[in-house]
């Protein structure tokens, strides 16, 4: 009897404890969601509890280090973008630039020289103003620590003193994007004093990973490692932004961020994943903005190191004519995803609207196999648990290809090991991301299929033409830019059409914003990144 | 006692050693190359290969591994290569948080678990002895991340009364470092508006990590207490006209307490190196989620530094447990 007592006692707390938490989220239970608009003591507008000089945003894991000549985190960019100023800046939503440090400059006939006039009244947080020594340490500093920004600068060949308001850089090559590049965050401009916390000769790396010395509009103060980053204003800066304190609080829990941002005690919450970003749009103070990303994810289709069949383009379209992107997007991405149109995505400089697009046809694509010649093709997928969607977008795809007779194994594989196996072109297709580091068609076209770059460097299918080598190279080559755009779009014809990629869809960016917060410009190439010093609430 | 300790000392020597090398050989096998994640994917050969030769990784392992035990035993356990400091630094930072954590849930554990464990054993099949064993069969089998929620919601967001994540909140500084015990820190700078905010910030996760501890503590010091109980020396005592509390305390738990203490000793090592969950769900800046940050990043100095203070932390518990052998039974000998 006893024992029949504590079975009933036990069955009773547990189904209690459960409806507590059927009750506490209504995103994953649609019957409280239903609800929900009809209880609406329970869904008020918490209103804001935080300061209205201090905005608090929460971000889901610590940061690495943030030195400007280090650093290729975009997550650290977030905190050193807003601490350093750069030459050029993005100009609000576009990818083009604008006039940062320097207020104008002019580049040489040949494209290898760049000169600079700097613009005055630029200082850095500690007083010191900007001057074109310190344009000149930033860059000589990145080129010998030589690690993945140098990269970049690689062809920097010098950089020249003119005058104290006057700088310029001399190329080895010319090499069109570089404006592009000094608006990136390795561009931003170091305080040479940086010099005086050098520890045995580190160029100031060590000081520099959790400090920032830059002329930008905050500094970091204060970083409690694994709890928050705090920003206050650079006092010399000429900026008087509205937001005198940020807090970048690490809450690594996407429950744990969404129930702080519904009760107002953080203002912008980045880990929400989208599956969840449905209900928390239903919040009253909460906005979630939308908008179309650099970011795509596609597929490398291993042309000349993968299974034999794919070197031949008719099954690589074949596979491409296979997929029905729309549910695609709609069940990996919940829909916040528009499909590619080519490789170079929409919102950057040399999409062509007018590009072809594929669009599912079975039996199109099962001629294609049967006019290469293909049957009982056996493909394996490589993916890795980098990215949380890629298991569902793997079972859709294989379900997508059986339709057309292509039996697809997956193959999933620790994300350093997969990267590895890119590396060396062991697979036949894998799943991938993109996004460009600056705003130039150059980041897809010339790193997707110039065969220089075979491997991770980009070239992730190992597809050689030997026409888009000569065009993409081409098109690196000359600084106009309408002739560029022109080589540049006979490329993406003959690399759609030859499809050594599938091209999937290009993420849209979606940011759960507090509806007190004023002022946030999404420009696509500064993804993850604030335009603090605009912002207000 | 000395002799005992000197042993275990060297034993702990022994057991570092291998577990580095361990760790060291085990991190580099892994396929993976720790230069690459930090260049970034779209770097040069040359870049990549500068970067290995700056972080040695061009050398043989096992010239990496002499390398880096030259400098452990000059106390350096090198530098991370995602935040690029020195591990200790990292460790120092990260440790105290876990450590706070682990103590307040060890001490709960015991506060709660000791008197409901000798409640469940002198009433055995009663209403208390099962209340209280369903309550430990449910720290048990309860996963921490849901039991840690569902704290959140009650407490956080339907009541209001408790912080949901951090150690502080954001406005308030924390105390002087002495310790990097925020409780123990502020008691000692007499701060009182960090003290009650941290020991705020500290219940939900100490009370949850504590729930699934308790569990095993209970049931040990139950089945250890019936066994006891039933035992030749403490029917002599109670014909003697012992019982009640003296009974129970002195002569019957003292001895039910040592399986406990085995087993208790080995629970607060898990809870150093296992609250990972537990960190990740309250946001607390515990070691837990740097290591798991730094093994997604191949940052092999930082796990084998996680992993030497882990067993350092283990061996030094063992050796404790043992002596606490000694005096709870001088019969013990070596």
């Amino acid at each position: 009897m006893k024992r029949r007592w504590s079975f009933v006692l036990t069955s009773l707390v547990l189904a209690c404890s459960m409806l507590v938490t059927a009750c506490g989220t209504p995103a994953s239970q649609p019957q409280a969601q239903n609800n929900s608009p009809e209880s609406p003591a329970k869904t008020e507008p918490a209103g804001p509890k935080t300061a209205a000089d201090t905005l608090f945003v929460a971000i889901n894991a610590d940061q690495g280090t943030l030195d400007p000549a280090v650093t290729f985190d975009n997550a650290a960019w977030k905190i050193t973008y807003p601490a350093y100023e750069r030459l050029v800046e993005y100009d609000g939503e576009s990818t083009e630039v604008k006039p940062g440090l320097a207020k104008e400059w002019k580049v040489s006939e040949d494209g290898l020289a760049w000169t600079f006039a700097l613009e005055e009244g630029h200082t850095f947080a500690d007083g010191t103003p900007v001057t074109a020594d310190a344009v000149k340490f930033t860059f000589d500093r990145t080129l010998a620590i030589k690690k993945g920004p140098a990269d970049v600068y690689s062809v920097i060949k010098e950089v020249k003193v003119d005058s104290p308001a006057q700088v310029t850089f001399v190329l080895s090559k010319n090499f069109p994007p570089f404006l592009s590049t000094l608006a990136a965050n390795y561009g931003g401009i170091v305080n040479p004093k940086v010099k005086e916390k050098e520890q045995n000769g580190d160029l100031g790396q060590n000081f520099l990973a959790n400090n920032t010395m830059g002329s930008g509009p905050y500094q970091l103060a204060e970083w409690n490692k694994g709890e928050y980053l705090k920003l206050t204003v650079n006092p010399h800066s000429s900026v008087k932004p509205a937001f005198q304190t940020v807090y970048f609080k690490i809450v690594p829990d996407a429950t744990a961020q969404r129930l702080q941002l519904e009760q107002g005690e953080i203002d912008i919450a980045e880990g929400i994943p989208n599956e969840q970003l449905k209900a928390v749009k239903e919040l009253p103070n909460v906005e979630v903005l939308q908008k179309p990303s650099l970011f795509v994810d596609y597929v490398y289709v291993n042309s000349s190191k993968g299974n034999a069949a794919l070197k031949n383009p008719k099954v690589r379209q074949a596979l491409s004519y296979a997929i029905d992107y729309d549910a695609l997007t709609e069940s990996v991405q919940e829909g916040f995803a528009t499909q590619m149109r080519g490789p170079i995505p929409k919102g950057l400089w040399g999409h062509d609207e007018s590009a072809h697009q594929y669009k599912r046809d079975v039996e199109k694509a099962k001629a294609l196999l049967a006019e290469a010649g293909v049957s009982n093709l056996t493909l394996d997928l490589l993916y890795s648990d980098n990215k949380p969607w890629w298991e569902t977008e793997a079972l859709t795809l294989q379900a997508f290809f059986a339709d057309i007779g292509v039996k697809l194994n997956l193959k999933k594989i620790a994300y350093a090991t997969s990267r590895e196996m890119i590396d060396a072109g062991e697979f036949d297709l894998a799943l991938g991301v993109w996004s460009p580091d600056f705003g130039d068609p150059y980041m897809f076209m010339n790193y997707w299929f110039d065969s220089v770059n075979f491997g991770l460097a980009g070239n992730r299918a190992f597809y050689k033409n030997d026409k888009v080598d000569e065009l993409v190279r081409k098109a690196a080559s000359v600084n106009d830019k309408a002739e560029r755009e022109k080589l540049y779009k006979e490329a993406q014809t003959i690399t759609i059409d030859e499809a050594p990629y599938l091209y999937l869809y290009q993420k849209d960016f979606l940011l759960p914003v507090s509806k007190n917060v004023k002022g946030f410009v999404y420009n696509p190439m500064l993804e993850g990144i604030y335009n603090l010093a605009e912002m207000s609430k | 006692m000395k002799q005992i300790i000197l042993k275990r000392l060297t034993m702990l020597v022994l057991v570092l050693l291998g577990v580095t090398l361990i760790t060291f050989f085990l991190s580099h096998v892994i396929p993976g190359d720790p230069a690459r994640m930090m260049v970034g994917q779209r770097a040069s050969e040359e870049t990549l290969q500068e970067v290995r030769r700056q972080l040695g990784l061009d050398q043989p392992v096992w010239v990496q591994y002499l390398t880096y035990m030259k400098g452990l035993f000059a106390g350096d356990f090198g530098n991370s290569i995602r935040t690029q400091q020195p591990v200790v630094h990292d460790l120092i930072a990260f440790f105290p948080a876990t450590l706070e954590l682990a103590i307040t849930a060890f001490i709960i554990a015991i506060a709660i678990g000791i008197p409901l464990g000798v409640l469940s054993a002198v009433k055995k099949d009663t209403g208390w002895d099962h209340s209280s064993r369903f309550f430990s069969i449910a720290g048990i089998s309860t996963p921490v991340f849901w039991s840690g929620l569902v704290g959140i919601l009650i407490f956080y967001k339907f009541l209001g009364a408790l912080p949901s994540s951090g150690r502080l909140d954001l406005t308030i500084p924390p105390p002087a470092k002495i310790t990097g015990l925020y409780l123990l820190d502020s008691l000692i700078t007499g701060n009182w508006a960090a003290f009650t905010n941290s020991l705020w910030h500290l219940i939900l996760p100490a009370f949850t990590l504590a729930f699934a501890q308790l569990a095993i503590v209970t049931r040990q010091v139950r089945s250890s207490m019936l066994e006891v109980l039933g035992q030749e020396y403490i029917r002599t005592a109670l014909a003697n006209g012992i019982h009640g509390p003296v009974l129970l305390l002195r002569y019957a738990l003292r001895n039910a307490l040592i399986p406990t203490v085995t087993v208790v000793g080995l629970s607060f090592g898990s809870l150093l190196g296992g609250a990972v969950v537990t960190e990740t769900i309250f946001s607390w800046p515990g070691m837990g989620k740097y290591v798991v940050d730094s093994i997604a990043f191949l940052d092999f100095p930082a796990m084998m530094g996680f992993t030497f203070v882990i067993s350092f932390g283990y061996v030094v518990i063992n050796l404790l447990v043992d002596l606490t052998y000694y005096t709870l039974d001088p019969q013990i000998k070596e």
